[in-house]
């Protein structure tokens, strides 16, 4: 594995460091929901005594805990899935990366359905940032983000509907890929929103995040929602450089709903990459409503059986927002579908000139833990649903996007990161990897193990 | 526009109960939805034709192999 970050010391021994690392450190942040010592103790032996070559050899890794893993109740958040019947089997991307031969250790906290971006879970408690402790991880795969910024593990998954791997990497200050729409199998993963939901990695390094995604592409005939797509390595291109391609910046939404350090940190990247044209995308915050009316709609749908049956089984900070949900005009739902993809077709031939573009990943560095209001642009909004206001617009229409992290641009609070978005035009995930490559071999990004969250 | 009304109507036909406790969190949302709402739906009504349908396509499920003849 490309990154450095598992020497070449054996499986069983990478598993049993990161285990004492979750067992010394997670009683501060709460990333992890579940330890699989003995799953993970009994894998990382078989991994040692092969002999084939693999891309992931004895690398320890997470997941947010809506993907199956064997024998375990798949709560995705709630108090109402742990009475649910074990998984029968893990969820197809834990297998395609446990055959590359890393190795399982763990479920990882979240926020309640994926319906949050900040990972302020009321039956497991809050996920707090490694960075910062009093703040929020993140969300909704806040878990997964803390758990690398925290260095337990150099590799978790999560998923992204509305910016739920986005937001919690900004937050982290560690590296985070949300793949094209339909590109990876959703197979053996609690769903949030079927028109929305994806799935992705998070690293500590670009090299590990490619590798990890390269692992895991490839078709899955247990995913009738997936896009036929041949496996298109990336881990080979890394090195390319950015010469030749054709870099923007996202001026107005994605400027004028981010807060001075979002700003800031775009453009540090922007300078990087010697990026000095701003490319303006139409009807953005329509976009974002359309995303925010599907997902309303959607995802309270899944659980009318549940909301008629047993509403207050329900984190209060979702019950409300699914009971609301499910009571939508469908013209409303219906007419956001087809806004949706009016901003596709808008976007995709503004791509006729441009490869990559830049944008903030959330318009702040991570509130403290309990905040409930924002100042952004002039207005007072609701804290947690703004985290992803400029995420959703770029998940809407499912164009992948690689998530790096910068320091320093928040002079009230050095210590902690903001990600920005780097964006490509569908299937292009090997062209954001490359420049995020690029941005980390200049040393303008990079995800350090915080020091709050090592033991003491 | 009566939400409170609305809310009862919905709730019936969908056959959910709203608690006392719940009620008044549900409105308060579904009148931020309310507000938001019209970016998209007025758009869609001025801007958007029956050729910008949304596509969302629905792919037929085939039998397993071997399974006709």
């Amino acid at each position: 594995m490309s990154g450095g970050a598992v020497p070449a010391v054996g499986a069983v021994r990478s598993v049993r460091e990161a285990l004492a690392r979750i067992e010394a450190g997670d009683a501060r942040i709460n990333a992890f929901t579940a330890v699989l010592a003995e799953r993970a103790l009994a894998r990382a032996a078989a991994v040692d005594a092969s002999g084939a070559a693999l891309p992931l050899r004895g690398v320890p890794f997470a997941v947010k805990n809506l993907f199956d893993l064997q024998g375990l109740a798949t709560r995705a958040g709630s108090k109402i899935e742990r009475e649910a019947a074990p998984a029968s089997r893990d969820a197809a991307l834990v297998r395609r990366l446990e055959a590359a031969g890393a190795v399982c250790v763990g479920a990882l906290n979240m926020d309640e359905y994926a319906y949050g971006f900040t990972t302020e879970n009321s039956h497991d408690g809050p996920t707090r940032n490694p960075h910062d402790p009093t703040r929020i991880s993140g969300g909704s795969s806040g878990g997964s983000a803390a758990a690398v910024a925290a260095g337990f593990v150099p590799l978790t998954l999560g998923s992204d509907t509305n910016g739920s791997i986005r937001v919690p990497a900004s937050l982290c200050g560690v590296f985070g890929l949300k793949p094209t729409f339909g590109r990876l199998s959703r197979a053996g993963s609690y769903p949030f929103v079927a028109s929305l939901d994806h799935l992705g990695p998070f690293a500590r390094s670009v090299g590990e995040l490619a590798a990890a995604y390269d692992a895991m592409q490839g078709p899955d005939a247990d995913d009738p929602a997936q896009v036929p797509r041949p496996v298109e390595p990336t881990a080979p291109q890394l090195e390319r450089g950015t010469a030749g391609l054709r870099i923007g910046v996202l001026g107005g939404w994605f400027a004028s709903m981010a807060l001075p350090p979002a700003r800031a940190a775009v453009e540090r990247v922007a300078r990087a990459l010697d990026a000095t044209r701003e490319v303006l995308w139409p009807e953005v915050d329509r976009a974002r409503t359309a995303a925010f009316l599907i997902t309303n709609a959607e995802g309270a749908a899944l659980h009318l059986p549940d909301l008629k049956r047993r509403a207050d089984d329900f984190d209060p900070l979702t019950r409300d927002r699914f009971l609301a949900g499910a009571l939508l005009p469908a013209a409303w739902v219906v007419q956001a579908q087809r806004v949706r993809h009016w901003f596709a077709r808008q976007v995709a031939a503004g791509f006729a000139d441009v490869d990559v573009l830049l944008a903030p990943a959330t318009p702040c560095t991570a509130p403290v833990i309990g905040t409930e209001w924002l100042e952004i642009n002039g207005q007072r909004l609701p804290a947690r649903a703004s985290m992803g206001l400029l995420t959703q617009p770029v998940s809407c229409i499912g164009l992948p996007v690689c998530t790096v992290p910068v320091w320093g641009c928040d002079p009230a609070a050095p210590h902690l990161p903001i990600g920005v978005q780097l964006i490509a035009a569908p299937w292009r995930e090997d062209l954001v990897l490359r420049v995020a490559r690029a941005l980390e071999a200049a040393g303008a990004v990079s995800a350090p193990v915080a020091a709050a969250a090592r033991p003491h | 526009m009566d939400l409170e009304a609305y809310v009862d109507a919905q709730c019936a036909l969908l056959g959910l109960k709203l608690t006392a406790e719940q009620r008044p969190g549900v409105i308060r949302y579904l009148q931020l939805v309310a507000g938001m709402a019209p970016r998209v739906v007025d758009f869609a009504a001025e801007r958007l034709t029956p050729a910008d349908e949304s596509g969302n396509t629905f792919v037929p499920v085939a039998p397993p192999l071997g399974g006709g003849r």
